[in-house]
């Protein structure tokens, strides 16, 4: 009898030592299945979201995770994460070994975990729709043709505007060229020339994502891969040309503070002193409607000044930047397939709709179309078609974090920098970031 | 300190032999004791400052990056590398420049006026004194990170009371000023928070010193026709000069060390012109995972304020010695 037991005990070890190489190829390290059958009871997954998550689709997160209880049996512990700092945290917790299982970062952030092996690798074709994937956010989760990483959720920005002002300046409706942008922009200042805060397009000097919109509806870039080298390109000169524009737009209509981003723009914008801003779709929200109790997500919203006066429409001619969130597996996990079945149940097709019905981009191609049946994300989607990204480049996080970008803006709206100086700076600091061994 | 290392060697010598070697053995068992006692407080140094200090100093001769973080890799020595990198860039060198002038500044300032406002307290009622010291106490007890987010605030372009209040004056426009657009106004919203908040301990330590200095003295010097400039540079002063030296030393360290002002009102991005060493180095290490290279600008810090403390600790034992 105790021989038999040691048999089955030798024949199950075997069998899954078996199942857990099955995906190793000639890697050393497995590629990590979402579509085995694994037994989690009595484990509990550890993820990271972001707040968003919990401020606005808290119920697609729970979904999910009862789906995935089900089919496991293991338990899941998310814990929501601020955006400020939120690098810092997790570089502090992979350095120890009790480590989340399931991460959420920004697409611009993950290459850089990505190339310096935080995160396990994947296999791809495990997801739903992972062949329609947006590239804007699957482009930082492949490596050497490999995926580390499954997109998430995406954000386009778009034209929000205040339709009493458009109508008492006489403009009958949302642009539809950069043109009627710029003479919108003309009549709305005209009519509210008594307002010394009025900005008729409010726009922060350091918001980086719109000024590389404007350089990129020139042709411009920021860098570019040169072999195996980055080359900033910024200089170039439909790049400076973009930047003209944006520079120009940016001094004649808006009276935002030079030094600022565009975290509080709604707020502000909430305020009533602008006619419009350029911004995420759910931003328009932000604005009409604020928590009571700002630091209570679950508080009550109250209304702002600006309820009810808001529309959004594409920005004409100007690419949006895609932002968004990507989901990986890290690689000091203990629970990898656990992770990555969660990963696979928060990211299929029913979890998308969970997250467009609350104006969240999904995160394929193939279901922008739905997305674009919802009114209040119709624009965003549509904006999300033509999109840019950052180069994918394994430092362009720290190129982020230098504030490079914005140093060079805020320099150039002061008259520190021309264009072309500016510019040339910023192409000498993306170079030596981006290339530093 | 002294209870560690001074036995009492001063005893005049016993006649007998016998009681020489009881009282050898006393002054053993003693200075075990002292040791003895004291060995929570060393444990609780070394661990905390001692060891941190040893791992940083072995950081900066190494190149350790993310991977070596996140993988637990041992990372590549590479000697002076950080060193000289840090020493041979003019980013670094704008950054010590920035760090030092604004230090120079920012203690002179707070020297100046808290010195002022501890002559006042000796001048003024004793209710009023007393208020000065309450309020002060509160300035005192604000935590660095509160302050200067009331200051942000204060100068915020949007919603800032200051542009309002400014914008108020006919014919002025402040509407939408920003205060850091222009690196001197920048630096001057940073100064006055910090002189602010240092001003309560300048203040109090100064007027505590000033009643050393004996009233005889200075009604004698009245009587011989001192003007009040004169006693205050012949005899005040001369008598608070060990306890000014010691509070400017503290107020220069402090300040050489600014992190949490300027973090705070550049919210959490400093622009270059708003860098310090603090911040240079955290940014470095923990911002761009830089963490050698930002060790390596620590232990330079370090020993910069090495200096500045030689001179503070060689203060305080001149001072022990008078005693």
């Amino acid at each position: 009898m105790k021989r038999k037991i040691a048999v089955a005990a030798a024949l199950a070890a075997t069998l899954l030592g078996a199942t857990a190489c099955g995906g190793g190829g000639s890697d050393d390290e497995a590629v990590t299945s979402a579509t085995g059958a694994v037994d989690g009871k009595g484990k509990t997954l550890k993820v990271w979201l972001m707040v968003d998550a919990e401020t606005a689709w808290k119920g697609v997160v729970e979904d999910a995770s009862k789906r995935f209880t089900e089919a496991t049996g293991a338990q899941v512990n998310v814990e929501y994460q601020q955006w400020a700092n939120h690098l810092t945290k997790l570089d502090a917790t992979l350095a120890g070994t009790d480590v989340p299982d399931v991460v959420e970062l920004g697409n611009t952030e993950f290459s850089k975990y990505v190339f310096n092996g935080g995160f396990a690798e994947l296999n791809k074709g495990d997801f739903e729709n992972s062949d329609t994937w947006l590239t804007g956010l699957s482009g930082a989760c492949e490596l050497d043709g490999k995926t580390y990483c499954v997109p998430y959720y995406a954000g386009a920005r778009v034209l929000i505007y205040r339709t009493d002002l458009f109508k008492a300046a006489g403009i009958a409706e949302a642009p539809a060229t950069y043109a009627d942008f710029l003479s919108a922009a003309d009549k709305l200042q005209k009519a509210n020339a008594k307002d010394n805060k009025f900005s008729a397009f409010y726009m922060p000097g350091q918001y980086w994502y719109a000024a590389m919109s404007w350089v990129k509806s020139k042709g411009g870039e920021i860098a570019t891969k040169d072999g195996d080298k980055w080359v900033g390109q910024l200089s170039s000169p439909a790049s400076q040309q973009g930047l003209q524009e944006w520079v120009d737009v940016t001094k004649k209509y808006s009276k935002a503070d030079v030094t600022k981003n565009e975290n509080e723009q709604a707020g502000i914008f909430a305020q009533g002193s602008g006619g419009m801003f350029y911004g995420n779709g759910w931003e328009q929200g932000s604005a009409e409607e604020v928590r009571k109790d700002p630091n209570d997500p679950t508080s009550e919203l109250v209304p702002t000044k600006v309820k009810g006066k808001l529309a959004a429409a594409p920005m004409p001619e100007i690419p949006s930047f895609l932002g968004g969130s990507n989901l990986g597996v890290t690689q000091k996990s203990e629970n990898k397939e656990l992770a990555a079945q969660w990963i696979k149940a928060f990211t299929d097709s029913k979890s998308m709709e969970g997250l467009i019905k609350a104006n969240a981009l999904p995160n394929s191609t193939a279901l922008l179309d739905k997305a674009a049946e919802n009114p209040a994300i119709k624009n965003p989607a549509l904006a999300a078609k033509s999109s840019w990204f950052p180069p994918n480049a394994e430092k362009w996080a720290d190129v982020e974090k230098a504030s490079i970008l914005q140093t060079m803006l805020t320099d150039i709206l002061t008259g520190k920098k021309t264009v072309a100086d500016g510019a040339k700076w910023a192409d000498e600091q993306i170079n030596a970031t981006l290339n530093e061994a | 300190m002294t209870a560690v290392d001074t036995p009492p060697r001063t005893q005049p010598a016993p006649p007998q032999a016998r009681k020489i070697n009881r009282v050898r053995r006393r002054s053993q068992r003693e200075a075990r004791t002292a040791w003895f006692l004291s060995l929570p407080t060393l444990l609780i140094l070394a661990g905390l400052l001692a060891y941190p200090l040893y791992r940083m100093i072995v950081l900066s001769f190494q190149n350790m990056r993310l991977r070596e973080l996140i993988t637990g890799l041992t990372p590549p020595w590479v000697g002076f590398d950080q060193y000289t990198k840090a020493l041979t860039d003019s980013v670094f060198w704008g950054v010590v420049l920035r760090t030092a002038v604004f230090t120079v500044v920012s203690v002179t300032i707070s020297v100046i006026l808290g010195l002022g406002i501890a002559l006042l307290m000796r001048r003024v009622h004793s209710r009023v004194r007393l208020f000065m010291m309450i309020a002060m106490m509160f300035v005192w007890a604000l935590p660095a990170l509160v302050a200067a987010q009331a200051f942000r605030w204060l100068t915020d372009s949007d919603f800032g009371v200051l542009n309002y209040l400014i914008d108020k004056i006919p014919g002025v426009d402040f509407a939408n000023h920003s205060w850091f657009v222009n690196p001197w106004e920048g630096w001057a919203v940073i100064t006055t928070l910090v002189v602010w908040a240092g001003i309560p301990f300048l203040a109090i330590s100064l007027s505590a010193g000033l009643t050393q200095v004996p009233k005889e003295l200075l009604e004698a010097a009245t009587v011989d026709g001192a003007s009040s400039w004169q006693s205050l540079r012949n005899i005040t002063l001369p008598i608070l000069k060990p306890l000014l030296t010691i509070v400017t030393t503290l107020s220069v360290i402090w300040n050489f060390g600014l992190f949490t002002q300027n973090w705070a009102l550049r919210d959490g991005h400093p622009e270059p012109v708003y860098q310090t060493l603090a911040t240079f180095s955290y940014t470095q290490a923990f911002g761009q995972s830089r963490y050698s290279y930002g060790s390596a600008i620590s232990v330079i810090t370090v020993l910069l304020m090495l200096g500045v403390m030689a001179f503070y600790i060689r203060q305080m034992f001149k001072i022990g010695e008078v005693d």
